[in-house]
């Protein structure tokens, strides 16, 4: 490879013709305006019967159930994998009256989207669904309420979950390779799961177990029983990456550690973009993509009319099996969603179906599954709501004009510039829509959105609407609305988030252009969110770490001639109004900080006083090991491999002090 | 797009441009073609930037969109022909000081990277040189990132295995 990145940077260019790129693109929008005059109409006329489903059941109230897991389901929930749940839809998404509608919604949608060349353009659907992606925020931060906390405004230390793995959220746990209980670690390894004791003076491995049928799995642990969850290897989707890759969740029972055994092996005909579990509920929200309906595209013989035509045919044929996910417990394919089950969302909502599906980890085969038949952005749940923002529907058919092509939508809001947010209440297995929400803005990942008591706050970049900058938003809920209580904007002009850091009261917003404003806004009175400070700093923080009431650590990046260096930051937060960097450690050029894109490749370690993060640098990784001394950083590295090894790299601290760093050679105690 | 905005595009096309060339020659582009379709790209991002401006995965929108128009100059090149010339309206000419430099470094980097399928070239280029984030990547493609970063393990294992690499470079410094 090194020959190749001297090509990479060997390789002549010269300026950007700037100029010519400006009058260019001048000239086309100018052109793209008088197309957009004969635009066809999307879904025109679609009107919706706001509420109609509301009346359909018992209100069920947050406090009956609790936030504990499991308390919220009932044995009536359990019947199959489309559990009765005749008041899943509580607020204004409709659920669909009969599996007609239902299908008639989605062959309306679909023939606003087909083109000659199948679904947009021939991008097949489902561009950006990966945005909200399980374990990769490029915004990072989160922290809970911790129990007992009353103190003023200010940050709170925010350690690994029970089973090892830095989250977003206390109490909500994420996949990840490696999980522990603090005497059994396991973790995937090639195809297979190992199982080590790590009660001794060094990790024994006792077992290792092949995964059938599951490529790329990562784990969730509660008691015994471990839950593998990845792509399924049976129905992958195409080379090209066209198509959806179902999903495979295996169980594991680790009864006896010597012998884990597949207990369970589950299969779904739709993508994961999100995975939580939440005492031993384990939550998925899974996409289907649009079908692949075997579309035609013009050719020497057959012309873009013609080819347009029999697209639209194939829309106007298609069936529900083409466009409900299906199910496998072993015992033959089912449909996982009744139609009944499935909310037809506003006229503007992109095309897809997304499914909610909980289930016990003691149960997996027993899942119940409520859907909506639009796209999703953003998927962030927290002990007591899942929030969804939709994308909004990519105008596909305007002949001859400039498209942005079939992904953009999903970059931003509708052309108003706002975006909706579903809000839905979770009961143990099931979960209920309870509320909706606009949002002026662009919530750019799940770290942008938060939720304390109830009540949802919001980091949002700037739409084609609002003014360029970003803001911090709250929301109430009244009724079934999210309405928009307070707003604090100016929160760096023509700059991006980069990353948020939320408390109780507090959030903390880095936004980044050349220089690294972080900027401390107080949320104790949520009509009223005030700026408290601000700092500017050269570079920025892509993942913000509260190590307590008074330090926090920044992880990220500087930028100079087009190559970045990782840097690790130390700030003193105890006064927020004058937030102060005590130091700075600097990597070599061409590093990169890999919590940045992915928090669990960071470990705060409270007992040690001591920050663990993984640095890329070129295809080698180094665990940088970072100890705090009178308000420094005290820096030593320690290599953890190659290539795809490095996104791999995890530390774990153990209950007893003792920290394991596990790479792709093995697991290893680490001495500090 | 007002003067503030424009300005701010200008600077992230003036970033961008060597990025876009280069990952443009890297996906198998020629000389000339990579400034079109860099060029393209740009013009192109123009029109949606309002949209783009403030999008976190800015990044992916653009490199989709070069690969979308690499796609499409692919789909209509059987009948204007491979030969790499200037063709677009913005002639490209004289922007590549030493062309001769180009065509060589292009033709190694083309023969190297030929051990890839185009899926798992993408993910390289994309993660690897243009160093995309992994969510960016995903985004780009269409794919999701536990694709990404196995594609990028069994492409990088791939080309360090690979011998030819050697010599590669002989004939172009």
């Amino acid at each position: 490879m090194t020959d190749l990145e001297r090509l990479w940077e060997d390789y002549p260019v010269g300026p950007a013709p700037a100029a010519d790129i400006l009058r260019e693109g001048r000239r086309r929008i100018t052109a793209r305006r008088r197309h957009a005059v004969t635009r066809p109409l999307l879904a025109a006329g679609t009107v919706l019967a706001l509420g109609a489903a509301f009346l359909t059941g018992t209100l069920v109230h947050r406090d009956a159930g609790g936030s504990g897991a499991g308390t919220g389901t009932t044995a009536g929930q359990h019947a199959g994998p489309t559990g009765p749940s005749p008041v899943a839809f509580q607020a204004d998404l409709p659920a669909a009256t009969s599996c007609g509608q239902l299908l008639s919604s989605y062959v309306d949608r679909g023939l606003a989207r087909v083109t000659a060349w199948g679904w947009d353009d021939g991008m097949l659907g489902g561009l950006f669904d990966d945005q909200a992606n399980v374990p990769l925020p490029s915004v990072a931060g989160s922290a809970a309420s911790m129990d007992g906390f009353a103190a003023a405004t200010g940050t709170v230390r925010q350690t690994s979950s029970a089973t090892g793995t830095n989250v977003q959220e206390a109490g909500v746990d994420e996949p990840d390779t490696v999980k522990t209980d603090g005497h059994l670690l396991v973790r995937v390894h090639g195809g297979d799961l190992l199982v080590y004791d790590v009660t001794g003076a060094a990790p024994a491995q006792v077992a290792s177990l092949a995964l059938p049928r599951v490529s790329d799995p990562e784990l969730l642990l509660t008691g015994s029983t471990v839950v593998v969850l990845g792509t399924d290897s049976i129905t992958p989707a195409g080379a090209d990456g066209h198509g959806t890759a179902g999903t495979r969740v295996l169980t594991v029972s680790l009864a006896d550690p010597a012998q884990p055994a597949v207990a369970d092996d589950v299969a779904y005909s739709a993508t994961l973009l999100s995975a939580r579990q939440h005492g031993d509920v384990v939550r998925l929200v899974l996409s289907s993509g649009l079908p692949d309906l075997g579309f035609v595209h013009p050719t020497g013989k057959r012309t873009d009319k013609e080819a347009l035509a029999a697209n639209r045919a194939l829309v106007q044929h298609s069936t529900l099996a083409d466009w409900l996910p299906t199910y496998d417990a072993g015992s033959g394919s089912s449909q996982l969603l009744d139609c009944h089950n499935v909310a037809i969302p506003p006229a503007d909502l992109g095309l897809d179906t997304v499914s909610v599906v909980g289930f016990t980890a003691a149960a997996p085969t027993r899942p119940t599954a409520i859907g909506l038949a639009g796209a999703i952005g953003v998927a962030y749940e927290s002990a007591d709501d899942l929030y969804l923002t939709g994308v909004p529907q990519t105008s596909a058919r305007c002949p001859g004009c400039v498209q942005p092509l079939a992904g953009p939508a999903a970059l931003g809001p509708a052309p108003d510039g706002k975006t909706d947010v579903f809000d839905f209440a979770l009961y143990g297995d099931t979960a209920i829509h309870v509320a909706t929400g606009t949002v002026n803005g662009i919530i750019a990942d799940r770290w942008s959105m938060d939720s304390v008591d109830g009540s949802l706050r919001v980091a949002v970049g700037a739409s084609s609407t609002t003014a360029d900058a970003n803001a911090i938003l709250t929301f109430r809920r009244e009724g079934t609305r999210l309405v928009e209580s307070g707003r604090l904007g100016g929160l760096g002009r023509h700059e991006q988030i980069q990353a948020v850091r939320w408390f109780d009261d507090l959030a903390i917003v880095v936004t980044y252009r050349r220089t690294d404003p972080m900027y401390a806004v107080d949320l104790a009175d949520p009509a009223h969110p005030r700026l408290l400070g601000s700092l500017k700093l050269p570079g920025f923080s892509s993942y913000l770490h509260p190590l307590g009431h008074h330090r926090m650590i920044g992880v990220g990046a500087i930028t100079a001639h087009e190559r970045s260096t990782a840097q690790v930051g130390l700030f003193d937060v105890s006064d927020l109004s004058h937030i102060r960097r005590l130091d700075v450690h600097a990597f070599g050029t061409g590093t990169t900080a890999v919590a940045g894109e992915d928090a669990r490749a960071f470990t705060w370690l409270p007992e040690h006083r001591t920050v663990l993060t993984v640095i890329r640098h070129g295809r080698a990784g180094y665990l940088a090991i970072l100890r705090l001394h009178a308000g420094r950083l005290v820096t030593t590295t320690v290599p953890v491999g190659h290539g795809g090894d490095v996104d791999q790299a995890r530390t774990i601290g153990l209950p007893d002090g003792r920290v394991l760093l596990v790479t792709a050679s093995g697991v290893r105690f680490l001495a500090l | 797009m007002d003067d503030d905005a424009e300005a701010a595009y200008s600077r992230y096309a003036a970033e961008q441009w060597g990025r876009l060339v280069r990952a443009a020659v890297f996906l198998g582009a020629g000389p000339h073609e990579a400034e079109d379709l860099a060029q393209t790209t740009l013009v192109r991002c123009y029109a949606g930037w309002a949209r783009v401006t403030n999008a976190d995965n800015r990044d992916a929108y653009v490199y989709r969109m070069l690969l979308n128009c690499l796609r499409d100059q692919r789909r209509t090149r059987w009948w204007r022909g491979r030969v790499d010339v200037p063709t677009d309206v913005l002639a490209a000419g004289e922007r590549i000081e030493d062309t001769s430099e180009a065509v060589a470094i292009a033709d190694a980097v083309h023969r190297a990277l030929a051990t890839l399928t185009k899926p798992n070239r993408d993910v390289v280029v994309l993660r690897y040189f243009v160093q995309l984030s992994e969510a960016q990547t995903a985004a780009a493609l269409g794919i999701s990132a536990g694709t990404v970063k196995s594609r990028l393990s069994r492409s990088l294992a791939r080309l360090a295995a690979d011998q030819h690499l050697l010599d590669l470079t002989g004939e172009s410094r």
